[in-house]
């Protein structure tokens, strides 16, 4: 017994020096602008304190990270120690896979679980699998809301709407004009999708809603039909550009700095990327989409997400990955986080006392003063299903189809599928 | 030569690598066809529940359209438009050897270089086939190329045909070289003009070459990804889904594995059939070919 | 060649001269635009799409190695590339000589399995083989881009080695044999050396086919280091699909050296791919 203690702690000194320094593998979708800028000044900080453990990082653009980017990565062999991910469905599903690891006992310590805002723990934020936490939080997303070009709108003497009836108007002016009302890049169809779902959560019945995502009803429904009719009502007031079904998400970003419409529904992220894609001098502010139905519960909502860090389940280097967790959740890099990276932070207190920029403040207020925060349907429900309502959405915004014939080809497609 | 087993050694390793990744996988492929998986967890048996769906998906048998519509252009944008090319092209004359060159030069370049820069090319609002149409006054011509269904899979099309025509143009070409130039002077003396010369010579001539340029055409169109992929990603609407973009999609973004492997089955055997008929055709133009 | 050229020209050369340099230019334009708007600045891209830069930007090209990492991608592309090449064609070498030129158990089976390839597209096994190489442990290094690469191009490359081998009389192998030599000393020293010329067509075949590979490429690699071009690419275009003068000036060094190879090489790789036509 003894001897095999010794040659235990031999092996032990001997491997000493291997496993001096871990190296630690995130993969995320940040390929740069501010966001990128405070991940890596936070990352540059935490290895200044923990010479032990190197970070790399593995970086792959939002469309290829959530097609096959990550989940390639998360079946691989040399899996990433830490993943970035959306609160919601995709935690529940990699919790099932075997892919997430429960951090419910790394949180309980030190009071770190408490260190967050409450709201990120409840149920609907989406962090949580029968009680137990999947994630670590990272920041609120606003999904969707309105940006638009504040130069262009003072040109044609434009307001932002304060009802719907007036968005439409507005859009026909800016119409009428020449000028392209709206730019979307749809390509992936999650943009305008996510639109179309905040404006179905405000005509369609809640139960409607649900039922349907959750394949517990069907989608042609009267409340399902007045959502996808609103959209056919921009679309008939020649709200969308063009090349709105092939255009990239970036492309169309790109396109609304450099001046190309005069307005881009897009999420909170969109003041992170100001930085490298807007000209000097270039101006911008938002609104939400404007009041529909103001019987409605959630007439006033914002649609919203959490996003946040998975441990893998198989990584070898778990204590590590908690170990950075902490260090990126401590409030000094939280500031960083959202002062630089111009996001807001799910650490308590720390969007209050951070010195943020104004367009990060004008979010915060936001979800601050709606009634209701509502979480887009890929990160809620089975994502081919909310896939195939991104689509259906996306037919009656080119004008291919009428929102009856969408929703019956919705029905049929999501029959065909199967349940999710 | 010799005999015996022990010249199994000299195709050992090329069986033992082909048996490996390409055999095995195939193999593996027809288990998975009929599980549930999600590639982590352990598979589980659903019988034919995978077939049923794929038989099902709207847009999976609308993806075996579009890759035969797909490959119908390609044999009017590749063969066909190579075929005339080298005629046109076949000239001893100043010029026309790097004519030649320069035509066959997409062919050289990578599938993403190529469709990176149809990309930018296509582009709705600062492509170079936009701004070309608007500086010659055509702008109601000017189209989102990709971004409409209507145009998207041929646009693909002319992508596809701008990259390939240069390698059925040199198969041609080769071809052309070989007819005697006697035959075009005697017809030419019996008063064929160009036209007649290329229908009642030059074509009859190329059968067989032909023959075997529209079968490669037809197997290389189904196993069509990469331009797909990087033009469209089977987008507007699906327009420009084919099977090997929905399947990639069903396994690795949706993760449904097991469903994907289904799908690639349902391809093999497509795939297969035609090739075995393509094998069949060959075979009889081995036969008469000189 | 040269006295055909000093003929004067008949109308109808003309106008053939005509339209075929009408359509070749044509052709040929998207690749000049490439290169020349690598050479300007994003504003001028969108400014003056046509014609040459008002300043040449050379940094640009600095620019996109360093941003796209381009001398890796590059050295992992070769490393693929020459390894799986060196692979397939000396096993399809050895396997089409014992196919056409030696007798053994299963010979007629083995060979017809070993086509199998030629009708499947790769698409077809990419989910098996990703669970296989992830089995092996193989995933994301370069040996899972390396041996299926290798593997699914032997089908081709031993059905064009063995019609190669059939085109040619064994006359010499049977010398060589009745010398007293074993069939491992005529197959290195009568066999290859006969059929050179041929495994240096399938060396440049595969190259390209190799080379270009994507699907495989952007499944079995994430790592960014160990990437390799085609997926480098794709992977720089979605991070920079806004910065058109980055973009462009990374195909461009992608793309000009092997377009100056292609022109050195024309009549190998030419042979190369009309090989498969035209056996």
């Amino acid at each position: 017994m003894k001897s095999l203690t010794i040659s235990i702690a031999v092996v032990a000194v001997l491997t000493a020096p291997a496993i001096a320094q871990t190296e630690l593998r995130i993969t995320h979708s940040m390929t740069g602008g501010s966001n990128r800028d405070a991940l890596d000044q936070i990352i540059a900080n935490f290895e200044a304190e923990h010479p032990d453990i190197a970070i790399e990082q593995i970086v792959f653009d939002d469309d290829l990270y959530s097609g096959t980017g990550l989940i390639t990565q998360l079946q691989s062999s040399s899996v990433p120690d830490i993943y970035f991910q959306w609160a919601g469905y995709p935690v529940l599903r990699d919790a099932d896979a075997g892919y997430a690891m429960n951090l419910s006992d790394a949180l309980a310590e030190d009071g770190w679980k408490d260190s967050f805002l409450e709201s990120v723990w409840t149920e609907g934020a989406g962090t949580l699998v029968d009680g137990e936490a999947y994630m670590v939080p990272m920041s609120i997303d606003l999904t969707n809301t309105i940006w638009y070009n504040t130069a262009m709108f003072a040109e044609h003497g434009l307001e932002p709407p304060a009802t719907w009836d007036e968005f439409i108007a507005l859009i026909e002016t800016l119409a009428a004009a020449g000028e392209t009302p709206v730019i979307e890049g749809n390509s992936e169809l999650w943009p305008l999708g996510n639109w179309a779902s905040h404006i179905a959560s405000r005509v369609v019945p809640v139960e409607e809603y649900e039922a349907a995502f959750n394949q517990d009803g069907p989608f042609n429904t009267a409340g399902f039909t007045r959502a996808l009719e609103l959209i056919d009502q921009l679309q008939e007031a020649g709200a969308f550009n063009r090349d709105l079904q092939g255009l990239g998400a970036d492309p169309a970003m790109a396109g609304f700095f450099q001046g190309a419409a005069a307005m881009h529904p897009i999420g909170s992220w969109l003041i992170g990327s100001a930085s490298e894609l807007a000209d000097e001098g270039f101006d911008y502010d938002q609104f939400d989409t404007p009041m529909i139905d103001p019987d409605h519960p959630l007439s006033d909502s914002v649609i919203g997400t959490v996003t946040g860090w998975i441990v893998h389940d198989q990584s070898a280097n778990k204590d590590a990955a908690i170990t950075f967790l902490k260090f990126f959740t401590s409030e000094e890099s939280q500031t960083i986080w959202a002062e630089t990276g111009a996001l807001l932070s799910p650490v308590a207190g720390v969007n209050d006392s951070a010195d943020l920029d104004e367009k990060t403040q004008s979010v915060a207020a936001m979800i601050a003063e709606a009634g209701s925060m509502v979480p887009p349907p890929d990160t809620t429900y089975p994502v081919p299903v909310a896939e195939a309502f991104y689509q259906a959405a996306a037919y009656v915004a080119a004008g291919e189809r009428t929102p009856e014939e969408a929703l019956t080809w919705l029905d049929e497609t999501i029959a065909a599928m199967g349940p999710q | 030569m010799a005999s015996g087993a022990a010249n199994l050694l000299f195709v050992a390793p090329a069986v033992a690598l082909f048996g490996g990744f390409v055999l095995f996988p195939l193999a593996s492929a027809v288990y998975y066809a009929f599980t549930v998986w999600n590639g982590f967890s352990p598979p589980q048996w659903v019988g034919f529940a995978n077939f049923q769906r794929a038989f099902a998906d709207l847009t999976h048998l609308f993806a075996y359209v579009h890759v035969t519509l797909y490959i119908l252009g390609t044999l009017v944008f590749e063969v066909a438009f190579g075929l005339m090319m080298a005629v046109l092209l076949n000239s001893d004359r100043r010029g026309f050897g790097v004519m030649r060159g320069m035509f066959f030069s997409p062919m050289v370049l990578s599938m993403t270089a190529a469709g990176v820069l149809w990309a930018f090319v296509l582009d709705y609002r600062t492509g170079l086939l936009n701004a070309t149409l608007r500086a010659i006054g055509l702008d109601a011509f000017a189209q989102p190329w990709l971004s409409q269904s209507s145009t998207a899979l041929f646009a693909i099309m002319i992508v596809s045909g701008w990259k390939f025509s240069g390698l059925y143009m040199v198969i041609f070409f080769a071809a052309l070289r070989r007819i005697p130039r006697s035959i075009y002077e005697a017809a030419r003396l019996d008063g064929a003009g160009p036209f007649a010369q290329f229908f009642s010579i030059t074509l009859p001539l190329l059968r067989q070459n032909l023959l075997v340029c529209i079968l490669l055409a037809v197997t290389g169109g189904f196993a069509g990804f990469d331009l797909f992929f990087i033009l469209t990603n089977g987008g507007p609407f699906g327009a420009t889904e084919v099977p090997a973009t929905w399947i990639i999609k069903q396994a690795f973004d949706q993760n449904q594995l097991g469903y994907g492997t289904a799908l690639t089955v349902i391809l093999a055997v497509v795939v297969m059939s035609v090739a075995i008929a393509y094998l069949h055709f060959s075979e009889r133009a081995h036969v008469t070919r000189y | 060649m040269s006295h055909a050229t000093e003929r004067r020209r008949t109308p109808g050369e003309w106008l053939q001269l005509a339209v075929a340099a009408t359509v070749v230019l044509a052709m040929f334009y998207p690749t000049v635009w490439m290169v020349l708007s690598a050479f300007k600045s994003n504003r001028e891209i969108f400014a003056a799409p046509f014609g040459l830069p008002m300043d040449w930007r050379w940094e640009n090209f600095a620019e996109a190695w360093e941003v796209g990492g381009l001398g890796e991608l590059y050295l992992n592309s070769v490393i693929v590339t020459g390894t799986a090449v060196v692979i397939c064609v000396g096993f399809a070498t050895a396997a089409a000589f014992a196919f056409t030129r030696l007798e053994f158990p299963g010979r007629r089976a083995l060979y017809r399995i070993m086509l199998i390839g030629l009708l499947l597209p790769p698409p077809v096994v990419a989910i098996p083989l990703f669970s296989l190489l992830r089995d092996l442990n193989l995933l994301n290094t370069l040996w899972a881009l390396i041996l299926p690469g290798a593997a699914w191009s032997l089908s081709l490359t031993v059905f064009l080695m063995s019609s190669y081998f059939n085109s040619v009389r064994p006359d010499m192998e049977e010398a060589a044999l009745l010398d007293g030599a074993n069939i491992w000393q005529i197959f290195l020293t009568v066999s290859v050396p006969m059929v050179w010329p041929a495994m240096l067509t399938m060396v440049i075949l595969n190259t390209i086919n190799i080379w270009n590979e994507l699907i495989f490429a952007l499944l079995f690699i994430t790592d960014e280091d160990k990437r390799t071009l085609p997926v480098g690419l794709v992977r720089f275009y979605g991070y920079h699909s806004t910065d058109y003068a980055l973009v462009f000036a990374a195909l461009t060094i992608t793309t000009i050296p092997i377009l100056a190879l292609y022109f050195l090489l024309q009549r190998h790789v030419i042979a190369g791919l009309t090989a498969t036509a035209m056996e």
